[in-house]
């Protein structure tokens, strides 16, 4: 027999709360066995693979890729080997009930109150059971004429006392508060809140008000003398219009996308970055037509551009150790290799997988590290620890004619460098002025930490690496 | 029915259970009674004279002296609790109970909710407590709102010696951790205890009194204190309803609720500080649960928020007295405004 067990998302530490589907590494009902990597999920952190406990296979796949889903949702039924029908399974997706995974007590269900006790329906009655009813409560259900059965009892088992009785009976007071909450412009009147509240909401003038409080505060009772003398008696405010459309009716026009956990990590850490890092910009132009000769020339696999200027910049940094750092509060944690980041563009965003030792690696095995960073960084497979760390980074939007940008620094890394397209522009050619190709470099550095000479010195390192390429 | 006092009816009721269930067993500090003094074991019977007989009876497997840790004594009950045994252990001052706080809120009262029901924890602790005797600020004190505070404990306060033997014989046969209070200027009170087989419910309050003018919730020595204040009003025509606990965990919230509903006015008398107090918890859940019923604001009447001095003087200042007690009631009954309804 097919035994159905729900295949939910899964905790990882204890303050994940919910995670998206990657993507699914197995199809609907392929069989598949211990240790099969099932499906990949990202949370704001990391992506990760979940692996087959035992053999099985999916009968349902509920969860989609590229949605989020909190913790213990149910995103597939699992078969431990067998088929299933529609309907077990249907049965199955029914009755799941996800564990619960959140810290806010308001998203727990709320079990439901004690019902009130089977009591007799009859108020009337003299035998009523001691044990649904304080005795004081019998009694006041009979002089209040108030049907026991109808009541909510508070104690025990849901026994009456007389309170819950009385609150049955009497009316709930009658002032209400409620209602669309009226802008209430800055008044140089002295007042509460609920007496400006009260006044907006029948449309007191409140200078108009004698104010009975310290100081001649206004207060709810003087607003209420107010309503009384000019007849508005019960104050009603007007009834919320919840059915009114927001003005402008401006759902037509877009549409809801929420942001991935990716694109709220990413969302957070920058505004942080600009928010905190003093970042300033050093800009300087570089002639490129030596460096792309040299790539020219070379036979079989060409490194790229970007491949060129990762090495560019792992040897600058070794030339200026001032840039080569991490800005950790009150320290510098100064690098002695070149650990770069590399901005990749990716469908879920921007990835900066790391290339680490670069100073120590030849343009070939940079060209051959990139390609598999990048590659994996496209399909969300790198390890956390392959995008974690790093001193510098460097952000390549050439490949989309960008002629010039700024970066911004992505923390604790000291600085980034932003490069633009080669561009044919004029140059000085020892007294000659010829038209070569340019990249425009843009490094933003942290102020904390570094310096505008530091900026300057590197940038001039890089730019003589660059216009002398067989440095490199 | 016999007449004995609390003390009396405690030993006896030790004697009898002990001879009933082989599986129970006594320790604390100098529970045997005399080792080491001139006069050998048995002859003192204890600091408070509640183990007299025990030891030349049931022996030194049953009836054990430790060393003066409080730790170790609670420590070895909950192990000896979840191992089979039934331990009686003793707290000469319940103020130590802090030393072995751990062992019991984080150990004995969790391990059958912890294990799924699947482990019981039946051992009695019986801490003798109170103010009245100048044994001072570190031996005076009455922590039974802390441990009431505690989910999983049962917290039981006898005033009278049929209590006693009632409270202390459903301890023993009841399979929780028990918190059993015992007021050191309370083992001389005397009473009729009955014979035999006598076992007193937890969670139901004792109805002393019913006046249906105030009603007093009380526990321990107040219980006595109010009595005494009840006499001196009843001079006056002011009839009171008296609640004695009993225990206060459970709490019987429908013996008070119904005797408020009726009267209209609450005086919680408690032995203890204001702030977190057994009192202001009573008179919160009264004020909410009954606040339709409610013709004054609930009084409490407590011991200040300081230690127990030792003076003599001030310490009977300290603690809340029948006057007091009698002034909260006038007080209460006087309350303006609302005395027509």
């Amino acid at each position: 027999m097919t035994t159905l067990t729900p295949f939910t998302m899964p905790k990882w530490g204890i303050e994940m709360a919910e995670g998206t589907i990657a993507e699914w590494m197995v199809a609907e009902n392929a069989p598949f066995t211990r240790g099969t990597v099932l499906t990949l999920i990202e949370t704001d952190k990391i992506t990760n693979e979940v692996e087959a406990e035992k053999d099985g296979r999916f009968v349902r796949i509920i969860a989609e890729a590229g949605q989020s889903y909190p913790v213990g949702a149910l995103l597939a039924v699992l078969s431990d080997g067998g088929e299933a029908s529609a309907a077990e399974i249907d049965a199955l997706v029914a009755s799941f009930r996800p564990s619960e995974s959140g810290f806010d007590p308001e998203a727990s269900s709320t079990p439901s109150p004690p019902s009130a006790p089977p009591a007799t329906s009859d108020a009337a009655a003299t035998d009523i059971d001691p044990a649904l009813a304080s005795p004081t409560a019998i009694q006041e259900a009979r002089r209040l004429g108030v049907d026991l059965a109808q009541v909510q009892g508070s104690g025990r088992n849901g026994r009456v006392f007389a309170q819950d009785v009385h609150q049955t009976a009497y009316p709930s007071p009658s002032v209400s508060l409620a209602g669309p909450f009226p802008a209430t412009p800055p008044s140089s009147v002295l007042s509460t809140p609920v007496a400006r509240r009260l006044a907006a909401l029948n449309s007191v003038d409140l200078s108009s008000v004698a104010g009975s409080g310290a100081r001649g505060k206004v207060k709810r009772d003087d607003v209420l003398a107010v309503l009384k003398q000019t007849g508005a008696e019960a104050p009603s405010p007007p009834a919320p219009d919840m059915s009114a459309a927001p003005a402008g009716d401006h759902a037509a026009h877009f549409d809801v996308v929420p942001m991935s956990s990716m694109r709220r990590t990413i969302a957070r850490r920058l505004t942080e970055a600009k928010q905190q890092i003093p970042h300033f910009y050093v800009r300087r132009r570089v002639r490129a037509d030596r460096l792309l000769a040299l790539r020219g020339a070379i036979q079989g696999e060409r490194p790229s551009v970007n491949d060129f200027l990762i090495r560019a910049c792992a040897l600058a940094l070794m030339e200026v150790p001032a840039l080569n750092i991490q800005v950790h509060d009150k320290e510098m944690h100064r690098f002695s290799g070149a650990d770069i980041a590399v901005a990749v563009a990716t469908d879920r965003g921007l990835v900066t997988p790391i290339l680490f030792g670069a100073d120590d690696l030849s343009l070939t095995d940079i060209h051959g590290r990139m390609a598999s960073l990048a590659q994996r960084a496209r399909t969300g497979k790198l390890r956390p620890e392959e995008f974690t760390g790093g001193s510098f980074s460097i952000s390549n939007l050439g490949g989309f004619g960008v002629e010039q940008f700024d970066a911004i620094i992505n923390p604790p890394q000291g600085a980034i460098l932003a490069v633009g397209a080669a561009r044919p522009e004029p140059v000085d050619d020892d007294g000659a002025i010829r038209i070569v190709p340019v990249l425009h470099l843009s490094l933003s550095c942290d102020h904390r930490a570094i310096d505008g000479a530091d900026g300057g010195r590197f940038m001039a390192a890089l730019a003589k690496l660059i216009e002398q390429p067989h440095l490199l | 029915m016999a007449i004995m006092n609390i003390r009396e009816a405690i030993v006896a009721t030790l004697h009898a259970e002990m001879e009933r269930d082989p599986d129970i067993l006594l320790l604390g500090e100098d529970v045997v009674g005399g080792n080491g003094t001139a006069g050998g074991p048995e002859a003192i019977g204890g600091i408070w004279g509640t183990s007299p007989g025990l030891w030349a009876k049931f022996g030194p497997e049953r009836v054990i002296d430790t060393p003066i840790s409080e730790s170790a004594i609670i420590g070895a009950a909950a192990g000896a609790a979840l191992s089979g045994k039934r331990p009686v252990a003793e707290l000469m001052f319940a103020d130590f109970v802090g030393v072995s706080l751990d062992q019991i809120w984080n150990q004995m009262a969790k391990f059958r909710y912890m294990f799924g029901g699947k482990a019981r924890c039946p051992a009695v602790v019986r801490l003798v407590y109170g103010a009245g005797m100048q044994t001072a600020a570190q031996h005076s004190q009455s922590v039974y709102a802390m441990l009431t505070a505690m989910p999983g404990l049962k917290v039981v306060l006898p005033t009278t010696p049929a209590d006693a033997k009632g409270l202390l014989t459903e301890a023993l046969r009841g399979d929780d951790p028990v918190m059993f209070f015992e007021h050191k200027t309370l083992y001389g009170v005397k009473g009729e205890v009955p014979d035999g087989d006598h076992r007193q419910r937890f969670g139901e309050a004792r109805v002393v009194r019913e006046g249906g003018d105030a009603t007093i919730v009380a526990c321990g020595r107040m219980v006595n204190f109010s009595e005494k204040a009840a006499d001196k009003l009843a001079v006056d025509g002011i009839g009171v309803d008296l609640l004695d606990l009993r225990t206060t965990s459970p709490l019987d919230e429908d013996a008070i609720l119904e005797s408020v509903e009726q009267t209209g006015r609450l005086i919680v008398v408690d032995e203890s500080p204001p702030r977190c107090s057994l009192a202001a918890d009573i008179a919160a859940m009264v004020t909410e649960r009954a606040f339709t019923s409610l013709k004054a604001p609930p009084a409490m009447v407590t011991a200040p928020h300081s230690p127990v001095p030792f003076a003599r003087s001030l310490e009977r200042a300290w603690v809340p007295s029948p006057q007091k007690i009698e002034d909260a009631v006038r007080r209460v009954l006087a309350f303006p405004g609302r005395s027509g309804q």
